[in-house]
């Protein structure tokens, strides 16, 4: 009987603990294919054919459609250059270059990936529309209140992400030899 | 009990628990594909019929279709069953980015076409089984080929999303427009 108990808990541990590290583990881009660029994180082969079983099982969960390797790239932060979760009580500037690319957007959106309600009703940018300065440098403002030039407003006290996507990129899936410098920082400047 | 022995027992129940929670959970990652509820073509799915072209809604906070949707890029997908055939995808090409991509019912994606290969303003390519492929290749006159670009899909079903680049946040209902003329139809096999 003790024999019988014992082997129940061991399935019981067995069993729990596979369910936690799969949970865990698919809310994360996949390990086996995961590129970390500063504060930038891609899944370089998601969209395509040889998508790991990791990255398809968290696609197919999420219900995300990816975008094909030969249509771009989507770069995911969700921590500052110095590795500290994005704080909606905060102000990021976000800056100033991005990698090659016809088109990008930069935008904001919850821990699961959704648009956050705001009262600018403003979800992203273009590179097609952003100020610049005269060299075609950048600087996005992620802040709760209103900032001045390219404002980028965080609707809600709640931890979010920025999802950065490279339209018509050379990069494709070689994501891994994207110069670290070549990525936009995410410079925490002040909070509140 | 002895000491010794007690701890070598401890030992082995913790292997096997980890040896346990290693297999669930390579199970789990290896099943989810085909057992997701809440995947892309899942959500898709109730939205259109076979070949028929849907518009997606503009990702906003309330319209929770699919995540991470840019919402400067307005999306039309079609939904396909090579079954009956292959079919014939087409989709204008524009001056701001533009492209169709190729889904399995599973979330694989596995062909993108951008408008940077369009010929003649339209992008398109002919979509089958493998075996739908040969059979239209070794139809193909030889005086005459074919310029399609034919692709062999790795699945039966699945579907193709267009997406198409707005540069200003006036030009959305413009891209839409033209996302809304992706045509999914069914091609003719000769005999």
């Amino acid at each position: 009987m003790t024999d019988f108990v014992r082997v129940l808990v061991i399935c019981m541990f067995g069993l729990v603990i596979g369910l936690v590290a799969s949970a865990y583990a698919l809310s994360q881009p996949s390990p086996l294919d995961r590129v970390r660029l500063g504060a930038w994180e891609v899944e370089a082969h998601a969209g395509s054919i040889e998508a790991d079983p990791y990255a398809r099982a968290r696609l197919e969960r999420s219900g995300e459609i990816p975008l094909a390797v030969g249509e771009g790239l989507q770069l995911i932060a969700r921590v500052d250059d110095n590795g500290r979760p994005l704080d909606s009580h905060c102000v990021y500037e976000v800056g100033p270059r991005v990698p090659a690319a016809r088109y990008w957007t930069l935008s904001l959106v919850d821990l699961n990936g959704w648009p956050v309600e705001n009262l600018a009703l403003r979800y992203g940018f273009r590179s097609s529309e952003i100020l610049r300065a005269g060299n075609g440098d950048f600087i996005i403002a992620v802040g709760a209140e209103v900032q001045p030039g390219n404002w980028l407003p965080i609707g809600a006290p709640e931890p979010f992400a920025l999802a950065l996507r490279l339209y018509d990129s050379p990069l494709g899936a070689t994501a891994g030899a994207i110069d670290k410098s070549a990525v936009p920082r995410v410079t925490r400047v002040d909070c509140g | 009990m002895t000491a010794p022995n007690r701890f070598a027992e401890a030992a082995i129940a913790v292997a096997a628990a980890l040896i346990l929670a290693a297999l669930v959970h390579l199970v789990i990652v290896l099943i989810a594909p085909f057992v997701a509820t809440r995947d892309a073509f899942t959500r898709l799915e109730p939205l259109g019929g076979l070949n028929q072209t849907v518009a997606l809604p503009r990702a906003a906070p309330a319209e929770k279709l699919t995540p991470y949707a840019d919402p400067a890029v307005a999306t039309a997908f079609c939904r396909y069953d090579l079954a009956s055939g292959p079919i014939r995808v087409q989709a204008p090409a524009s001056r701001a980015f533009a492209s169709i991509s190729f889904h399995t019912s599973r979330g694989l994606v596995f062909y993108a076409l951008t408008d940077r290969a369009a010929t003649h303003g339209v992008i398109g390519a002919v979509l089958g089984t493998p075996e739908e492929v040969r059979a239209l290749a070794a139809r193909d006159d030889e005086g005459a080929p074919s310029h399609d670009l034919r692709l062999a899909a790795p699945a039966r079903e699945g579907y193709v999303l267009m997406r198409v680049f707005s540069e200003f946040p006036s030009l959305y209902s413009e891209a839409e427009a033209q996302a809304r003329q992706l045509t999914c139809r069914p091609e003719p096999v000769p005999p």
